[in-house]
Formats: C-alpha cells, structure tokens, sequence
C-alpha cells in the first residue's frame, strides 16, 4: 500500500488531499468544512445540521434527484456527517467516476438552493429524526449530562439542535450559514483510492480553481479547559433499566495528554475506534469496569466513549445498572477502580495489550477505501494527518506513570457530571 | 448488458475461491487479500431459534450467549483474554435458522483464533455463575427492548404475519421462558444441535488458501460430536388473507415506527431478481426510491421511510418501515398504499429499470471492498448453493430482467388488500 500523500493549495485556499490505494477499482472523494455545531450561537442551534441536509436538495445546475440518481446509478454511496467540529460530505464510487464527485461537490459549495419550501418540508424531516432520538433514554440522558459538563461552551448542545431553535431558524439564517462558512478556504478535499494524481488535480482545478473564498466570519468559542463542577443529574422516564452516564472532562485531540488518555480509556472501559466506520471492534470483558461492575453483578454493561475533538471535550462512562442493585453501589465501586488505577501504576504489559488492541482495530478498518478519506479529513480536523500515521507509535510511548498523571488529573470525583435515569416509579 | 465500469475479474470467482468440504461435515471457502494484515471469519451452523420448544423460547439465543462464558480449558477472564489480547473479536448469534458467528483477528493470530472458535463451539462448560449473570444480561436487554418503538413494531408485525410458524417468536425469546431456562437446558440442546455437520465458514484476507485450510482442517474441520441431530423442518406459513391491523401503545415517545408488509418470494426462486430491482424503484435507489420521495422528500413526514425485501432459506418478507411523528401515521399509511398500488398497476419505466439495474451491478466492488465483504459474499455463495462464479454471472443476470418480470413479481407478492400494517408508539388516538 502506498503511504504517500499529495498535498496541494489552491490559490482560493482550498486544500487538497490525496493518497493512492489500487487495491480495489474504487475512489472515495470526501469534502470537510471547517464547521459544526461548535461554532453556534445560542438560540440557533442545528444550524450546522439543517444546512448538510439542505445540501441534498439541488443547485441552479443540478436537481436533488438529478444528484441522488447519479451516485446511485453508479452503484456508489454518499451521504453526510454534522459532528460539533466539521461537517463532512463523501462519495465513494467507481474509480472511473471521480469527475462525477468533483463536479456535485464543487457544484453545491456554492450553487445550493435552499428553496423556501424545500427548507419548510426539511424542517418536519429534522424534527422527526430528532423525535427518532428523543424515544430513547441514551439520548435524553446524554443531553442532559452535557449541558452541565460544559458552562458556555457549544460542546454543551445536540448536534442536531434544540427544538426550539429548529422551530424558529428561518431560511435566511440558514442560507447566511451555508454562504459564509461554504467556501474554498474553510474546505479540506481528500481523494483516496485507485486514483491517477495528476488527472485528480487537474480535475479539481478545473472544478474547484473558479470559486472565490470570502472573508469568513468564523465563531470561535473560547476553549473551557476547566472540568465541569460536581453536579447529579436524574431523569425519569419510561422502562425498566436505569441508566448511568458519568462525564469528566477530557483533553483535546491534539494533545499530548491524549494519547495517554486513550490508553487509560482502553483499560478501564476496553479499546475502542474513532472511525465513524468502524471496522469492527473489540470486546471489553478484560476491562478494569466490566470486572469490577458486570462480573461483580453491579451493572450488565458497561462503555466509554473518548472523542479525538478540536476543543477539550468530554470522557463518558455509561453503565446499565443491575436490577438488584443500587445506583450509589454502583459509583461506588467505579470510584474505587478509578482510585486504583490513579494511585498505583499500570503494568507495563498492560500497555503493550493496549497498544496491540490499537494496532489491530487500525489495520481492521483500513481494507476500506472509505475509512481512509474518512481518516484523511478527521485527523486535519484538530491536527494533521500525521496524527494518523503516528497514532500507534504515540501511543506506545506511554508509560505506566503518564496514565496514572492523566488519570489524576482528569478523572476527578468533584469534578465531573453524573446523570440518572430512572424508570417511572422506581426509587430513586 | 448494463456497461460495466470495472473489470468483472476483480470480482471473486472460481478462479480465486478455494472450496473445500470436509469429513466432518464442514465447508470452508476462502480467498487471499494479499494487502492487509487483518482477516475476517463469517461462518453459520446449525441450530436456530426455530429449534425450540414453546416454554423455551430463547433457548438457542440464551446457549449461544453463554458459548463465550466459559469452556473446559478456560474460564470465563482468561477465555477473553487470551481473544482480546489477541486484538481478535468474535460474535456469535442465533437466527431462525441458523447460529451465526462474526470474528476478525491480524493475520498471524489465524490459527490460534481458530482454535479459540472451536472450543468455544465443542467445549463450552456452562458455567451457574455466568448462567445467572447473562439470564441477567438478557432479561435487561428484553426490558430495554420492550420501550425501543422500532423493535416492537417489528416483533408485532412478525406476530401477525407467521402466525403459528416459529419466526413470529422473537429470537431473544420472552422474560417469562427465558426465567424457565435451566443450565441443562443449554447443555442438552447444544449437545443435541451445535455441531460441524451444516457448519459453513469463509475466511477473507492476508492470507494464502493452504494456510487458511491448514489451520481450518486441525481445529474446525476436525471436530466432532457423535450426538448431533438434524433440527426441525419449519413449517410452511399460511398465505394472508385481509389487513391486519396491530399497534403497541408506548407511553411518552415522541416518534412512532411503523412496519407495512407481505411474504417475500423465496431467495433462491426464479421471482428474487425481478423483486431485488422492483424493490430498489420502490423503496432504495437514491434517497429511499419512490417511498423515499413521497413520504420524506416530498411530504416531509418521515426521517426515514424505505422499502426492505427479505432475504433467507426460510420464509421471507418484503416490508415497508418509517419513523413518524405520531399525528402523521395515518398520512403516512395513506401515501405508502398509494405508492404500492402503483407499483402494482403500472409498469416500472425503462429509466428506472436501467438505474437500478446500474447501481445494483456497480455497488459489486463497494460491497467486496472489505475482508468482512468478501467473507460474507462467500458465505452466501454457500449457503443458496450458487457457484462460484454467481457474483461475476450477477449483471447478466440482471440484464435479463425485464420491466414486465417486475410488475408480476410486485403483484404475485403485493396486494392491497392482504398486508400486515404495525406500529408501536404512543396511543393512536393521542
């Protein structure tokens, strides 16, 4: 497989991306604007979100369906992702396809519609994928542990955006959004594949070389380092499991803490990917949690979630309590663990297992085309791609002592959000 | 034939697939991916959920939990840690059918991950502490179930339409006959049922076919059990006759899901293709095909609407599902019946026809991309007993599909007036 990368700049400061893989007659081309939730305001939240779904409705060049049905018709897939960070849109189609791609994806940079009753119609649509959420415990749990975990910060919203902000945006606030932050300078194009770099550039210039950035009026919150004060959350709601979610804050992506942090993620919580395609993953029934709290029979499961993010963000644990036990034994017992693990250092073996885990889960979601613009567009998100390409080696620099620093500084017991839900008339 | 973007030799075929069966009963197909370092196992065998007994539903799901809880050499911990120490994973499920099982592990681990497999397949102990602590585990999972609106509008509407046959039980079973099920009950229908006899494995990735049958032959391919029993033929399902209309009521739930549908034709039955490319028109091709365009792009009701054809050596079905505000349900049923009496009453145009034909044909390399692709496909060259050159013969095939082969299919297996129609959410006169 060749490892080498083609960076190239437009003169309107789109950044282009390339890497070749002929392992399969297939190319995935990905666009990634600088832009997500994070950048919000109160009171309009979901903008990002509302906007990526508006990008599939057409440009004076090409109808909705018109786009749809030409991806489709090569037996390609593409779709979009609105995380608090980026907003990102990918095809991966046939190789001999990449013009298609480049033509839709520089068409609707700046072409895109946002007819007045497309945007009323698509205003339903969200917030019925919002209703969709809402049926479940997790999400209503979550949103409200990570109102509290963040003061001011935008971290602290739904991607997707407050119902009540999605029933007052207009389309004027919605059009603004797209022309300010849509451009060639605020835009990352990674191609991967089975692709001839010469004719992909060519073909980006072509495409891409006429559109003209403007000055961006870009919102940039004030990063909040400091960890979120104590505070318990409960909900209630219908069922019959009750659930905890736990969140401390945690460092950004581009951090050296980071890769410690992960290390003492995949022991206490088992390994996990950051590849939104995952690949498959790892059980975590050797975990430090899974043996202190699902074979203690204090929970019946057990996850951590640790996002590689531009600004510090949030580690979460969330358990399914055990039936017959109680909530204050169950935080009991995970402090007890996390006490463990931030007074006595790991074994070194214990890294090393870590570090295998790692290496396995990369090589498992890199038979993907997808994965790797996937991994191309993440990485330059909050770093570069050399984050990528170092990311087992970094984190097999890690010792025993750095992941009982990281653990002490972070997981703190007075400085994190603990969330509840209960079901209807159950004891609290 | 629809024009070919890529070489069909890139696709797996017979000169590429290495088959072999063995004494005992098993398969094995593979196929190398010289550029990765990883590998993927996918592999099925007997038994299924329609193995049980009524007061014991959910016995092969509760068994085949409990195979990775602990075996004859290994504990519960140190069964884990010699798989995840490894960076290998492995799933394992039951099916109406069949128990299926999932496993990726790095190249060189393959043999002893095999190995790993097959104990867990030959040796499990059952051991009573983990018994009672995954009894746990699923009864929690029923309960978390039993508030998730799609889950139920699937089992209500798998209710309705297999009626008496075992598909219309749900493969977790009930709390009431997983409370029922013993330790010995596990043993005596894994002894009775779990064996290589109708075992199918495929193997994918940076690995050379002798080595993948080497390590397949001294581990899966040599075990026994001189206890296996064929299990039970299914019965057939009795045809619909009339709506039946079922809901569950959901307190507190914002979106209501909703699943519409009738019996499928048999996968493996001259019907399937021209019902694969009528269903793409109906309910897939680009953003959810003709449903997609009425129900979400056009009515905005819906975040997803779409149409699912079944696929399975035992009855399938063809299905219609959507996600609804509640107050929209009755608009939603409306407009998907009208999209479904056209589909029924009118011939697909040649534009449509040729698109799907064009994306199914062209998603071939997309879905073979990946080890855990390829290992499937192979899979299911197995299992519908294709050769081994089906997936290179598929746009052909497909080629050979006319508009009017569609317009049978969508009205031998569509009608009006004899479908299931499901929901579950909150009341319907909320």
């Amino acid at each position: 497989m060749n490892e080498k990368l083609i960076t190239f700049t437009l003169e309107n400061g789109l950044t282009l991306l390339i890497r070749e893989i002929h392992t399969a007659p297939i190319v995935s081309c990905w666009v990634w604007y600088g832009i997500g939730s994070r950048n919000e305001v109160p009171g309009k939240t979901g903008l990002s979100h509302w906007v990526e779904h508006m990008q599939f409705k057409g440009t004076s060049q090409r109808s909705a369906s018109w786009m749809d049905h030409a991806i489709a018709r090569l037996g390609g897939h593409w779709n979009a992702f609105t995380s608090a960070d980026w907003t990102t849109y990918f095809e991966t189609l046939p190789a001999s396809a990449l013009e298609t791609a480049l033509a839709l994806e520089a068409d609707r940079m700046r072409g895109s519609l946002f007819d007045p009753d497309e945007v009323e119609t698509e205003r339903t649509v969200i917030l019925s994928e919002r209703e969709g959420l809402e049926n479940d415990p997790l999400f209503l749990l979550n949103q409200a542990v990570q109102l509290r975990a963040f003061r001011e910060h935008p971290y602290r919203n739904e991607v997707i955006g407050a119902k009540e902000d999605l029933l007052a945006l207009t389309r004027d606030d919605l059009f603004g959004h797209y022309r300010n932050y849509y451009q060639p300078a605020n835009a990352l194009l990674c191609l991967v594949g089975d692709i001839d770099p010469q004719q992909a550039l060519s073909l980006t210039q072509r495409y891409f070389g006429n559109i003209q950035s403007q000055p961006i009026h870009k919102n940039i919150p004030a990063p909040e380092e400091e960890p979120p004060t104590f505070e318990r959350v409960d909900l209630r709601g219908p069922g019959d499991a009750t659930f905890v979610e736990i969140a401390w804050r945690a460092p950004k992506g581009n951090s050296e803490d980071f890769f410690a942090f992960t290390i003492l993620e995949s022991l206490l919580t088992g390994p996990s990917s950051l590849n939104m395609f995952g690949g498959g993953g790892i059980s975590n029934r050797t975990s430090r949690l899974y043996l202190a709290l699902v074979e203690k029979e204090l929970a019946v499961s057990v996850n951590g979630s640790l996002n590689a993010s531009t600004d510090p963000g949030t580690f979460t644990i969330n358990l399914t309590k055990h039936p017959a036990r109680s909530v204050c034994k169950l935080l009991s017992a995970l402090d007890n663990e996390i006490e463990k693990i931030q007074s006595k250092p790991v074994a070194q073996a214990e890294i090393d297992r870590a570090v295998k885990q790692a290496k396995a889960l990369f090589a498992y979601s890199s038979d993907n085309i997808t994965n790797h613009g996937f991994w191309m567009g993440y990485a330059n998100s909050f770093a570069d791609y050399s984050w990528f390409t170092s990311y087992v080696e970094r984190l097999a620099a890690v010792t025993p002592e750095m992941v009982a620093d990281t653990a002490r500084k972070y997981l703190r017991p007075d400085a994190r959000v603990v969330g509840v839900y209960t079901p209807n008339g159950k004891e609290l | 034939m629809t024009a070919l973007l890529f070489s069909n030799a890139t696709l797996p075929g017979s000169d590429d697939i290495t088959r072999q069966e063995f004494a005992n009963g098993s398969v094995m197909l593979t196929r190398p991916n010289n550029s990765s370092p990883a590998v993927a196992i996918r592999g099925y065998l007997p038994p299924g959920s329609a193995a049980e007994a009524p007061e014991k539903y959910g016995l092969a799901n509760f068994m085949t939990s409990m195979l990775m809880a602990g075996t004859s050499r290994h504990a519960f911990r140190e069964l884990h840690d010699e798989i995840e120490s490894m960076g290998a994973s492995l799933s394992i499920g039951a099916g109406g059918l069949a128990t299926s099982f999932a496993g990726q592990c790095l190249r060189e681990d393959l043999s002893h991950f095999l190995k790993i497999i097959r104990e867990v397949f030959s040796e499990p102990s059952f051991p009573a502490k983990q018994f009672q602590r995954i009894k746990t585990q699923l009864l929690t999972v029923l309960a978390i179930q039993a508030q998730d609106t799609a889950a139920m509008a699937d089992q209500a509407f798998d209710r309705a339409i297999y009626r008496e046959h075992p598909y219309a039980i749900p493969d977790l079973g009930f709390p009431q006959t997983l409370q029922l099920i013993t330790r010995e009950d596990l043993a005596a229908f894994h002894q009775r049922y779990l064996g290589p006899a109708g075992l199918v494995v495929a193997i994918s990735g940076g690995i050379q076919p002798q080595e993948a049958l080497d390590a397949f032959n001294e581990t899966l391919g040599a075990w026994k059990n001189i206890n296996q029993q064929p299990q039970p033929e299914l019965p057939p399902v009795e045809p619909l006759r009339g709506i039946t209309r079922e809901h569950i009521m959901l307190a507190e739930k914002s979106q209501t899901d909703l699943v519409m549908g009738t019996f499928a034709p048999k996968t493996t039955g001259p019907d399937y293709l021209p019902a694969q490319l009528g269903n793409e028109i109906l309910g897939q091709f680009g953003m959810m095909g003709r449903i997609g365009e009425s129900v979400r792009e056009k009515a905005g009701l819906a975040y997803y609407a779409q149409s699912e054809l079944g696929v399975g050596l035992g009855p399938t079905t063809w299905q219609i599902v959507a996600g609804v505000n509640p107050k929209n349900l009755e608009k939603a049923i409306e407009l998907i019946r009208g999209e479904l009496s056209r589909f029924t009453s009118e011939l697909v145009t040649e534009e449509e026809l040729a698109d799907v034909r064009s994306a199914v044909v062209g998603r071939l390399p997309l879905s073979l991309e990946s080890n855990a692709g390829v290992a499937s496909a192979l899979l299911n060259l197995e299992r519908y007993q294709y050769s081994l050159d089906y997936i290179r013969e598929l746009p052909a095939r497909l080629t050979a599909v006319t508009r009017e082969d569609i317009l049978r299919a969508a009205q031998t297996y569509w009608q009006l007036e004899n479908m299931v129609i499901a929901s579950a959410g909150v009341a319907l006169d909320d």
